[in-house]
């Protein structure tokens, strides 16, 4: 049976949560869910950064994406998105 | 007064060209975290490396693109550059400016950043120098509500669409480049402020193959105007230009005395494939050979036309030096019909199809033309269900090995063991 948007997303914070990388790409994503397209899981993981439950991170040519709680800006506090 | 001593940056004010340095010294006289730049570059001069801090998590709220985060390693030093975004505006299709408009961002920009501009960056947008972090929302919320003008796409996003001036000045255009930009731009918005792909995807739109925005040499997708039909010739026209009536080059290199025109020596012989010639007082081409190099249509303007069967060719995956060398993009469908009839709906089709594979195999940070590269150009060709022609093949090949498919092959993988053993003893 597929799986649901909310089971998609908390499979998607349980990767971020235990990635010995604080910073996923997109694709790090696909496999939370292998029958949907990857548009599908683009679509998720930015709608998990609008909640605030996720964030972006950009070198300028990539961004990538952490949970809140693994990634500082440099100023020290937790960044805005 | 200078905050900072620069002796290795002074040097390049001393050359006859303009120098940045000497920009950077006057905007800091109304800027003066412009003179921990120059302190800081002047240290990088000295210890052979950046100290730029690489990227960050700023943004503005919704947007996963347009501002990019830069941060000083030696805050201490040089507390005017703690904190030094950059801000990247998108740009007017064919960047057609009013002064109001650009009076307007330049006030904007002496309000929350350091002034310093540049005008545009590779992707096409503008680019605001330095910023900091809590200007951020405060000049989105002004750029946006009193200026209309919103911001450019970074990060792995669809980058800012670019375009030349197209049909507004240029009668070479074989499309509306502008309209097709614009139109784009709005399409996809998602894409543009949102990241979506395994790295950067640049669009450009030159509406002939002269290029102007050099999509051939870095956009991802590049739709460069061309022609079915023959190249329109005005043989009196060609008459003036031999009889030295009409200037060559509309005049554009008309700075000094080139001689006489030469039709041979400056048209015909510079064709790339030779496929033209002077017969009874005429020009003729043979235009099944010509390959859009508009060299001809250049030197003699009032002579010579694109045809009137318009359209573009799609050429896909250049890049710049990143991980791989520079590419120029690949030829993957010389004509397209580009209509604003249905909006688009042709080239729309061919965007989504080169996204879906390339967002599926592309791997992370790898442009399209890389992963084009990869898996080379026939698998590219097949994922896109194009049938391969002659324009495809850039040299012989150096391969020797041929590799069939099943349905390349008559009776396919099956075959009667039984029949074969009779012929051929295991």
């Amino acid at each position: 049976m597929a799986m649901s948007v909310e089971e998609v997303e908390a499979a998607m914070i349980e990767k971020a949560t235990k990635s010995p990388k604080a910073q996923l790409y997109i694709k790090d994503f696909y496999e939370c869910d292998s029958e949907r397209g990857p548009r599908d899981i683009k679509n998720i993981a930015n709608g998990l950064v609008k909640k605030g439950q996720m964030m972006f991170w950009s070198s300028g040519s990539t961004t990538m994406y952490a949970l809140p709680s693994r990634i500082k800006n440099e100023e020290g506090a937790e960044g805005v998105n | 007064m200078a905050k900072h001593d620069t002796p290795l940056l002074d040097e390049l004010e001393k050359g006859p060209w303009p120098s940045f340095v000497t920009d950077m010294k006057r905007q800091a006289e109304t800027h003066p975290e412009c003179w921990d730049i120059l302190g800081q570059l002047e240290l990088s001069y000295k210890d052979k490396i950046t100290h730029w801090k690489h990227g960050g998590i700023v943004g503005v709220f919704g947007y996963g693109g347009g501002i990019v985060g830069r941060y000083s390693d030696v805050p201490h030093r040089f507390p005017g550059v703690e904190h030094f975004h950059t801000v990247r505006i998108a740009q007017p299709s064919g960047l057609y400016y009013s002064t109001k408009n650009l009076r307007g961002l330049m006030d904007l920009w002496d309000k929350y950043g350091s002034g310093m501009t540049n005008m545009h960056g590779s992707t096409g947008d503008m680019i605001f120098l330095g910023t900091r972090t809590e200007n951020l929302e405060p000049l989105f919320w002004d750029l946006t509500h009193n200026l209309e003008q919103d911001l450019g796409g970074s990060g792995s996003n669809l980058r800012t669409p670019s375009c030349c001036l197209g049909e507004s000045r240029c009668e070479w255009a074989c499309y509306d480049t502008q309209d097709v930009c614009h139109h784009l731009t709005m399409h996809y918005q998602d894409e543009i402020h949102r990241p979506a792909f395994p790295y950067k995807f640049k669009f450009k739109f030159s509406g002939c193959p002269n290029d102007c925005v050099a999509s051939i040499a870095r956009s991802d997708f590049a739709l460069i105007g061309t022609w079915k039909d023959d190249i329109r010739i005005n043989q009196a026209a060609v008459k003036e230009y031999i009889a030295g009536n009409y200037p060559s080059n509309a005049g554009a290199h008309a700075g000094r005395d080139w001689g006489k025109f030469d039709i041979k020596k400056e048209v015909i012989d510079l064709c790339p494939t030779g496929c033209m010639w002077m017969e009874g007082g005429e020009l003729k081409i043979d235009n099944a050979e010509c390959t859009r190099c508009m060299h001809c249509i250049n030197v003699m303007p009032r002579a010579l036309k694109p045809g009137k069967e318009k359209g573009a060719t799609i050429c896909i995956g250049a890049k710049a030096p990143i991980l791989d060398g520079a590419q120029f993009a690949t030829m993957v469908i010389p004509f397209i019909e580009v209509s604003k009839e249905n909006e688009y709906e042709n080239v729309i089709d061919v965007i989504e199809q080169v996204w879906d594979w390339w967002m599926e195999v592309g791997k992370n940070r790898e442009r399209v033309g890389e992963t084009m590269q990869r898996i080379g150009l026939p698998n590219f060709l097949r994922v896109m269900e194009i049938e391969a022609t002659p324009q495809h093949v850039r040299e012989p090949r150096s391969n020797p090995y041929v590799f069939w498919r099943e349905e390349e092959v008559e009776g396919g993988w099956e075959r009667d063991v039984v029949a074969f053993r009779k012929k051929h003893a295991a």
